[in-house]
């Protein structure tokens, strides 16, 4: 081994470890972190990774916190205030979504908050995701829903009542994929990020 | 003509406006619900008339969201031109009308959860251990804090000093004096109301006299009894001063004198 790509082999290792282990109260590590632990030529670095880290069903996701979308690694977009999260690359069975601790109503409330708050560009009233939550759940499920919602970081919620996407969603959910399925794209269409 | 003063109709009318240009924007509402032309007609309107600074202040305010619901606007054009609109509409009325497993099923095909790991290092392990070892215990830690009360009365009276405001010995003069008043006044059960000793003709006289019983009770020259249930408090004299015990657990007991409570006490007297 060359002693370039031994050193491309070290910053590989040390990019997988910035992004597993949880460093921050949020996971995920910014573009600046990054580039100050790897280097200036850190997006290739992650390239690399991302290449490996298909094999285990797993991806770097590089998302805009300030904007809706993922960043592409080399568009050009500032990487530097983009934040990289390791995620699934492909989706979890039902099985291993009960398992991983969600009721299934509970995923439905979230899905439908969601939703609706990406629907109307990014934000909404509370008390419409309410609205339409009232229509099939109790309300003491619904305000319990919405307040581990804004917990985890699927939702961020504004003093004056108003719902935003929260940081998790961004990073998790394929916005434009759930818009499409709810409108009854086929569901055999496998997810792509 | 010229009224100088909007009237309360016009005022109203702008402040109806602003509202709708603030749940516009809260809310994600359509932002051509506010007719934006129509608006600014009004104000080209009413400004001419206006001269009072609380009109010019509505005015702006005014103008300013207008300003933001054509950025809305804007946005909103924008984002229906882009190939990813989607009629919010439609996705509520879908959504109405999909059943929970449906739902369930869309989440599993859009979610990919974040991968993270929480593990101890074997540095941070080790660091912890040092640590551990090299605290000290509660016990200890709680001896080596400074004693609260004789720190913040000998402060207190060195700024006074120190700012020439009094003497030493003239203020332990005032205090003696005022200690054996107090003595003086105790009934049979060695003990004076204290609002009946601090109060005085006059307000500033009051708080005066309140900030001497303090230092008083923090130099050992007077007790305090606090009766919580009936909201009562006494000062009992000491016969010698008690220097305050060094380590011991000090109370702080705020009593508060405004104005209000003391003319109402001045009336009750």
């Amino acid at each position: 081994m060359s002693e370039d790509s031994a050193a491309i082999e070290r910053r590989v290792r040390r990019a997988a470890k910035l992004l597993f282990y949880k460093r921050h109260r949020q996971p995920g590590v910014r573009g600046w972190e990054l580039g100050r632990a790897l280097g200036g030529g850190y997006p290739r670095i992650i390239e690399i990774l991302n290449e490996r880290l298909e094999a285990l069903d797993l991806q770097v996701r590089t998302v805009n916190e300030a904007a809706a979308g993922e960043v592409r690694v080399g568009s050009g977009e500032d990487l530097d205030r983009a934040r990289f999260y390791v995620t699934l690359r492909g989706s979890l069975s039902t099985t291993d979504l009960i398992m991983s601790g969600w009721r299934v109503d509970d995923v439905a409330a979230l899905i439908v908050a969601v939703a609706l708050i990406v629907s109307r560009g990014g934000k909404a009233a509370r008390t419409d995701v309410e609205a339409i939550l009232r229509e099939k759940l109790p309300g003491w499920r619904i305000e319990q829903n919405l307040n581990r919602f804004v917990r985890l970081g699927y939702l961020a919620q504004e003093e004056n009542g108003i719902l935003y996407v929260g940081w998790r969603s961004r990073a998790e959910i394929d916005e434009k994929l759930l818009l499409r399925l709810i409108l009854g794209e086929p569901m055999t269409v496998r997810p792509t990020q | 003509m010229s009224r100088g003063r909007a009237s309360n109709e016009e005022r109203e009318r702008l402040l109806r406006i602003i509202g709708l240009c603030v749940a516009v924007e809260n809310r994600g509402i359509d932002p051509f619900e506010v007719q934006v032309q129509e608006v600014l007609g009004l104000l080209r309107k009413y400004l001419p008339e206006w001269k009072e600074l609380d009109d010019f202040i509505l005015d702006s305010e005014t103008l300013k969201q207008v300003a933001l619901i054509v950025r809305l606007q804007s946005d909103w054009i924008k984002r229906r031109s882009s190939s990813v609109f989607v009629d919010p509409l439609l996705i509520e009325v879908k959504l109405k009308f999909m059943d929970t497993q449906r739902l369930a099923d869309v989440f599993e095909k859009a979610w990919h959860p974040v991968v993270e790991m929480e593990t101890l290092s074997r540095t941070r392990v080790e660091q912890a251990i040092d640590y551990w070892n090299l605290l000290t215990t509660m016990d200890q830690r709680r001896i080596q804090l400074p004693n609260p009360t004789g720190s913040l009365g000998e402060t207190s009276l060195e700024e006074l000093i120190r700012r020439r405001i009094l003497s030493k010995e003239a203020f332990r003069e005032t205090l003696n004096t005022l200690w054996e008043e107090l003595k003086r006044r105790v009934g049979k059960d060695r003990r004076v109301p204290y609002w009946d000793f601090v109060q005085q003709p006059t307000y500033e006289e009051t708080v005066r006299r309140a900030y001497l019983v303090s230092f008083m009770i923090t130099y050992g020259y007077v007790a305090m009894q606090v009766n919580p249930l009936e909201e009562e408090i006494f000062l009992v004299p000491n016969t010698v001063v008690v220097e305050p015990t060094f380590g011991k657990q000090a109370l702080t007991i705020p009593i508060s004198i405004d104005r209000n409570t003391w003319e109402e006490r001045a009336q009750k007297k």
